[in-house]
């Protein structure tokens, strides 16, 4: 009975495993499972490319592309996008700017935002700040535009 | 044996007499003014510092006094943007109702009864928000040296915060954070930005180049930046962040770097103006890899 166990055991890592070991340059990037989308991209134009939080590879973003927590974000000269948040905050990013969604691992001391803008610059539109927030993080301070507190 | 005993006495002493993370000793001769600035930051926090402890009078020296936490934190920012937008109110109903719920907000607070001040400050500023009806149109751009510049367009106003310090920036003001420092003082942009807006015209190395350059002191080079001549500058500012980040100043519009470690840089230039403030930036890539320049030149059919 335990002989036959064995081998199954130690086949069932291998199947798990294949599928998230296999490497496709073409598929677009893969959404992190079991997170909910913290942001959409829209407006793609010249060269931007996210990097999910669990991988190294950056690879090229195309509109509707999915963000979530820790995922990057960078365009490229003449590059630009658009994040759109569920609340329908816009977020315009310019060319040569590199950005992170939602960082979990925030420094000490320093609050969880919404995108931490770490070179480049972004242009933020909120149409309902009464019911709409926004928090941006960048090396030097934290922005926080909108309500102050949503409460669930 | 006796050294053991001693060691686990003073153990024993050190974590009767160190306060946890969230408490304090009440230090010798100590006001409750006093003990309230050290703890909350505000001389005026002591009756608030007793509610929270449950305490009816000022405690002795030595006395072991908890203190907020996060809880706080939430409640003194959701006043303070309420503050501001009641400050930046018409006058009218709205403004009125929303004075009321900010002094119980306040009123809350000093009774450490932080959930329910947090909860009133932020019903004030939504009240004011809503009556303006407002979109909150911002920018926020990170410099190469790690600056941030803030610009509000148009709606409220955001809330900036830098080394425990916050400061409101309202539509039509910039402010800028150098980074370890507080916030400064908001400016109007039309202010910051005069009297020459436009940043300069880089003209070489082109966007993105990859330039092979022979070894020199200091690593690869030389290396030639150039930019257009802005009208009125008093001289400019080069910036280099990459393996070698550093920053020139020159009164000309070109700047020679004998040589520069191989790798990727930014290069930024602004301009110095008449007042002595710095313009605004352009930006460009420029990467330099080792090896000498090889220029093929092929033959065309066209004549």
């Amino acid at each position: 009975m335990l002989a036959r166990w064995i081998p199954m055991a130690l086949c069932l890592p291998l199947l798990v495993c294949a599928p998230a070991c296999r490497r496709d340059a073409k598929a677009p990037p893969a959404p992190a499972p079991k997170q909910s989308v913290r942001a959409t991209l829209a407006g793609v134009q010249g060269s931007v490319s996210v990097k999910r939080a669990t991988g190294d590879e950056w690879q090229a973003a195309v509109n509707g592309t999915a963000l979530y927590d820790d995922d990057k974000l960078r365009t490229e000269r003449g590059g630009s996008a658009e994040l759109r948040f569920p609340s329908g905050t816009v977020v315009v990013v310019s060319e040569d700017t590199l950005l992170g969604i939602a960082e979990t691992r925030a420094a000490p001391g320093r609050p969880q935002t919404d995108v931490t803008v770490l070179r480049g610059a972004v242009d933020a539109t909120l149409d309902r700040p009464a019911n709409q927030s926004l928090t941006v993080g960048t090396p030097a301070a934290t922005v926080r535009a909108g309500r102050e507190i949503v409460f669930q | 044996m006796s050294h053991v005993l001693a060691a686990a006495l003073a153990l024993l002493t050190s974590a009767a007499t160190t306060p946890v993370a969230g408490e304090t000793v009440v230090r010798p001769g100590e006001s409750l003014a006093q003990l309230a600035a050290r703890t909350l930051g505000s001389e005026g926090a002591g009756a608030e510092l007793l509610a929270f402890n449950h305490l009816q009078a000022t405690p002795a020296a030595g006395t072991r006094v908890l203190v907020p936490g996060p809880e706080r934190a939430r409640a003194v920012a959701a006043i303070g943007s309420a503050r501001s937008a009641v400050v930046q109110a018409p006058a009218g109903s709205a403004r009125t109702e929303a004075e009321a719920r900010l002094a119980e907000a306040e009123s809350l607070l000093a009774r450490a009864r932080y959930a329910e001040a947090a909860a009133q400050a932020d019903g004030a500023w939504k009240l004011l928000a809503e009556a303006r009806e407002e979109r909150s149109h911002f920018a926020v751009a990170v410099e190469p040296d790690g600056r941030t510049r803030v610009a509000v367009r148009e709606g409220v106003p955001v809330r900036v915060e830098a080394q425990g310090r916050a400061r409101a920036v309202r539509a039509g003001e910039t402010l800028t954070v150098i980074r370890g420092e507080p916030p400064g003082t908001p400016q109007l942009e039309s202010a910051t930005s005069a009297p020459s807006a436009e940043p300069p015209i880089l003209i070489s190395p082109e966007p993105g180049l990859k330039l092979a350059l022979e070894p020199a002191p200091g690593g690869l080079g030389p290396v030639r930046f150039a930019w257009k001549p802005v009208p009125e500058a008093t001289g400019y500012v080069l910036e280099l962040a990459g393996p070698r980040s550093q920053s020139i100043r020159t009164a000309q519009p070109v700047v020679t770097v004998p040589g520069l470690p191989a790798g990727r840089y930014r290069w930024t230039v602004r301009a110095v103006q008449p007042d002595g403030t710095l313009g605004p930036a352009a930006t460009r890539a420029v990467q330099l890899v080792p090896g000498r320049i090889k220029l093929e030149v092929k033959e065309t059919p066209w004549q």
